[in-house]
């Protein structure tokens, strides 16, 4: 019965978009297991790769097509899973991808199957989410084409372009040196070096007079870049799948998990090479070895012949570039900004220490701690008390949203870093952000952070920029709406991937009963879960008798102990006793000697004296 | 070594002790003077001696502070951030020999009357015999006879010297690691408080309050010391937690990740000492030992400084009790001979027996 609900939901999605296009299916098969390569030319490590290969593949799909992705875990020592990284998932929430979000890791020997209706359009990625995996290769760009872009006849032809850094350790063998008393401070480790299309020096052919789109894709794990084309300007029409209104621009700042759609009109003459330089925002980097290239060039080659200048930097540090502010752009469809926000929230970004003495990351004092049980299956399973947000345990962060209720959420940054935030399931209007790009955007990188006060607000615009991944300013703040019309259990964090292992996530739990009416958890899903011991029912803390007790939850670490306890204080009271009892010693050696009074003179002591020093 | 900008305490007390040791002798020296040519028809000559005593007073003071200023100049000059690298081994090593050189001078003021008993004896040893040479005409009589003459000069002129210079080296090898705004002010006040102390000991002040001014300045010196002391083991595990986290972790301030917590008894985060100058707290952690941030080391090793004190002292107050220790006192003074040869390798100071018996003889 449950297969015939799913069915019915297809169907109907179906007949609506087959009046507008031939829906099809398009089927990959993932085997992902460990390859050899050798992208930078630095050195070769192993990577995942897919089905042999590396760089892995990437998925195109038409818009309103099915995708359905069967994917099998050949990696033999890691569980792993796919987000579709952009993708709204509608009623398919289980098809997200988030390990312990939405599914269960998919262990070693283990296969999935994502299959999920496409009916959005543009530049998107998919990437594992389970654990740190991802920076160990396993993403790549996907794209979604759309035969009724605005934009389709202002080009010939069309670029996907990944930016990315690169380690050459094992993720496995950076992790332990993260999250550890030896790293208070959480410095972030630095990459290795940064790739261009999952390589470096690239020549992209071109000719002159004609105009291009350029997919740009930030598929890295941690570092933002700096994108620009020396002499050439381009104009802004996508950015993470939203059609903008064409906008002139020079430089981009493209941080991790960000797209950008872009059309280049080449130059006339094909005397010259043009490079395509990124710049790695190296403000983000705790400690840059000399030997970590932070500028790369590629090429439009115009002229296979002619020589291939190597990029001319103009600023001394990347932060002296001024990106185009990406919150001015206007999106092609001029939907209007959601007025009067039904449900308010407000969330500080902070980094502090727990008390192991490691390095956190924390949205109002939680640092987010994964359940026991998915936290979509314990929707599934909690039948009525899915609307109360106990259930999900106190550190996954839950919030729940009505349906269609218009969600307003302010991110202060109380840190000194900047921070690209995502949120699944949905893009957000971008409704204001403080300081914007350009050269004010570290204005309050020193100092105190600056929050968001409603009464201060500045002209909203009428239609706001939408996308999946914002960046909120060190010590700023940014302000997005969205409106809750996607049932689903979608998280919300920064996409720098050392930050979301540290904890800097939250989860929104939208429209529980829908979610309960509408989501069906194929049985190979819940099967997965059997494979890797985790349990597919049940409170965060697996408690399917009471849902409300959440004794065993996994919570974070105590906080630090604050000042003086117990131990501090019978040490600071055995110091004062024993500083007086010696005191009480000295002086009575010194009385001892007034005493004696006049045998001072007689010098009979002047031998002792020679024995004090 | 409290990072105190303005007030380096070792110096202070170094400087009180050599001055005070130094004004003792002087007055000693005027005492005698006045005992024997106290006499109406000896006045031109006494005025002459004593016009003596104090040139030699003021000549050797001039040469030491030459010698220190250059001394301390030429370090400074050098460069002390040489040490940086290492700086908290540095200070470590430092704060536990000035702690030492603390304690063992804390013990000699204690008894600073029998000093002066000491250099009566010393004084009357030194001029003595020379008078008997007075008669005789040699050639070795007549530069014995001019050494007698300027005696008065050359006593205080070589015991301020010698004294000055001590202190010199004390504070050269004790204040490497202070900045150099922290030793005017601790050498002037310090130079003040012995010359009062000198002072009120030559006026024959009452005995009592004296003494009673000694016990509460060496508890006070005590409790310096025993902060130094903890302290320097701190500085020692605070290079450990810098090398496990590749950094100074003072960068962090006075947060977390200053500080390792496992090692950690108590942490405050203000009031630290070390961050920004340390401001109050930098006093009180120079006079204290206080420290924001206490690990089980500095804790325990100051917990052990005080223990080790009401051993010594509780000895000492046998001994002069009871008489000789038997098995304890042979030992103690073996190992006080070690502590002074170590001094003496450490600060190259020469040991002041040897001076005293060059002197004697």
């Amino acid at each position: 019965m449950p297969f015939l609900n799913r069915l019915f939901i297809w169907l109907g999605a179906a007949v609506v978009f087959a009046l507008q296009c031939q829906a099809k299916t398009v089927t990959y098969d993932f085997n992902v297991t460990w390859v050899n390569a050798n992208p930078d030319g630095l050195y070769e490590r192993k990577v995942v790769g897919i089905n042999g290969q590396w760089p892995l593949p990437v998925i195109e799909v038409e818009k309103g097509d099915r995708l359905v992705v069967n994917m099998y875990n050949g990696l033999g020592d890691k569980s792993t899973s796919i987000h579709f990284h952009g993708m709204y998932h509608f009623n398919t929430t289980d098809m997200d991808g988030p390990s312990m979000v939405t599914q269960c890791p998919v262990a070693p020997g283990q296969s999935i199957t994502y299959d999920f209706m496409v009916n959005q359009n543009g530049t998107y990625w998919y990437h594992c989410h389970t654990d740190n995996c991802y920076p160990d290769g396993y993403r790549q760009a996907l794209i979604v084409h759309d035969k009724d872009a605005y934009f389709n006849d202002m080009y010939d032809e069309e670029h996907v372009i990944t930016i990315s850094d690169w380690y050459h350790d094992l993720m496995e063998d950076i992790e332990p040196h993260f999250i550890t008393l030896a790293n208070p401070t959480g410095a972030e480790p630095v990459p290795n070096s940064f790739l261009f299309n999952d390589t470096t020096g690239l020549n992209i052919p071109v000719e002159p007079g004609k105009t291009y789109l350029l997919r740009l894709i930030n598929i890295g794990a941690f570092v933002a870049q700096y994108f620009y084309i020396e002499d050439h300007t381009f104009r802004i029409v996508e950015i993470d799948g939203i059609y903008t209104e064409p906008a002139e621009a020079d430089i981009l700042y493209i941080s991790a998990a960000q797209r950008y759609s872009i059309l280049v009109t080449m130059k006339n003459s094909t005397d010259k090479n043009y490079p395509i330089v990124t710049v790695a925002d190296s403000v983000l980097l705790d400690l840059i070895s000399p030997d970590l290239q932070l500028n790369q060039t590629n090429w439009l080659e115009y002229n296979h012949d002619a020589a291939h200048p190597e990029a001319v930097m103009t600023v001394d540090v990347c932060s002296d570039l001024n990106p185009f502010d990406d919150i001015t752009l206007v999106p092609h469809d001029k939907l209007p900004l959601y007025t009067n926000p039904d449900h308010k929230l407000e969330f500080t970004v902070t980094m502090d220490n727990l008390n192991d003495g490691a390095g956190y990351s924390f949205l109002n004092d939680i640092s987010y701690v994964r359940p026991k049980v998915p936290t979509l299956y314990s929707v599934m399973s909690s039948g009525s008390l899915a609307s109360n947000s106990t259930i999900y345990g106190e550190y996954t962060h839950p919030v729940i949203l009505e349906e269609n209720e218009i969600v307003e959420i302010v991110l202060n940054n109380a840190d000194t870093g900047s921070h690209p935030f995502h949120l699944h399931g949905h893009v957000f209007q971008l409704v204001e952000r403080y300081p914007s790009y350009g050269p004010t955007f570290y204005d309050h990188a020193t100092g105190d952070p600056v929050a968001y006060d409603a009464s201060n607000a500045s002209t909203l615009p009428d239609y706001p920029a939408r996308r999946d991944t914002f960046v909120v300013p060190p010590q700023g703040y940014f302000v997005i709406r969205f409106k809750a019309d996607n049932p689903g259990v979608w998280l919300f964090h920064c996409h720098i991937d050392w930050h979301l292992t540290q904890g800097l996530a939250m989860t929104f739990i939208e429209a529980p009963t829908l979610i309960q009416e509408r989501v069906k958890i194929p049985q190979q899903h819940y099967d997965i879960c059997a494979a890797a011991g985790v349990a597919h029912e049940g409170n965060a803390a697996g408690n399917t008798a009471d849902f409300l007790d959440l004794t065993g939850q996994n919570e974070q670490l105590p906080w630090l102990p604050a000042g003086f306890t117990a131990k501090g204080i019978v040490a600071m009271v055995f110091s004062v006793v024993s500083a007086f009892l010696g005191m009480g010693f000295i002086t009575m050696y010194g009385i001892s000697d007034l005493k004696k009074g006049g045998q001072g003179q007689d010098g009979s002591s002047s031998d002792e004296n020679g024995a004090e020093y | 070594m409290a990072g105190n900008s303005v007030f380096a305490v070792t110096v202070f007390f170094i400087c009180f002790r050599e001055c005070l040791e130094t004004t003792v002798v002087v007055s000693v020296l005027l005492a005698f003077l006045k005992q024997t040519l106290g006499a109406e028809e000896d006045r031109p000559t006494y005025k002459k001696l004593v016009k003596q005593v104090w040139l030699g007073c003021g000549l050797g003071l001039f040469i030491c502070l030459a010698i220190g200023a250059g001394m301390i100049g030429a370090f400074y000059g050098l460069g002390t951030n040489a040490f940086s690298s290492t700086e908290n081994i540095w200070e470590g090593v430092l704060s536990i020999i000035s702690s030492l050189v603390i304690t063992i001078m804390g013990a000699a003021l204690l008894r600073v009357s029998k000093l002066q008993e000491k250099w009566r004896v010393k004084l009357s040893k030194a001029l003595e015999p020379r008078t008997q040479h007075h008669t005789q005409g040699s050639k070795r009589a007549r530069i014995k006879r001019w050494t007698e003459k300027y005696a008065m000069f050359l006593l205080p002129f070589i015991t301020v010297l010698r004294e000055g210079l001590e202190a010199v080296i004390y504070v050269g090898g004790v204040g490497l690691g202070l900045p150099a705004t922290s030793f005017p002010l601790a050498v002037v006040t310090g130079l003040a408080a012995g010359l009062l102390v000198g002072y009120i000991i030559y006026k024959g002040g009452k005995e009592t309050s004296m003494q009673i001014f000694l016990i509460i300045s060496t508890c006070f010196l005590y409790l310096v010391a025993a902060g130094l002391f903890s302290r320097g083991v701190w500085y020692f595990e605070n290079h450990a937690w810098n090398k496990i986290v590749g950094g100074d972790a003072s960068e962090t301030g006075s947060g977390p990740g200053s500080y390792n917590i496992q090692q950690s008894v108590w942490h405050v985060n203000c009031c630290n000492p070390m961050f920004e100058g340390g401001g109050g707290w930098g006093i009180f952690n120079a006079l204290l030992g206080w420290t924001n941030s206490a690990t089980y080391g500095s804790v325990i090793s100051y917990n052990l400084y005080w223990i080790c004190t009401m051993i010594a002292y509780g000895l000492m107050i046998y001994r002069e009790r009871h008489g000789v220790i038997p098995v304890i006192d042979p030992a103690m003074s073996r190992v006080k001979g070690y502590q002074e040869k170590a001094k003496g390798f450490v600060l190259r100071r020469p040991t002041r027996d040897e001076t005293a018996s060059r002197w004697d003889s």
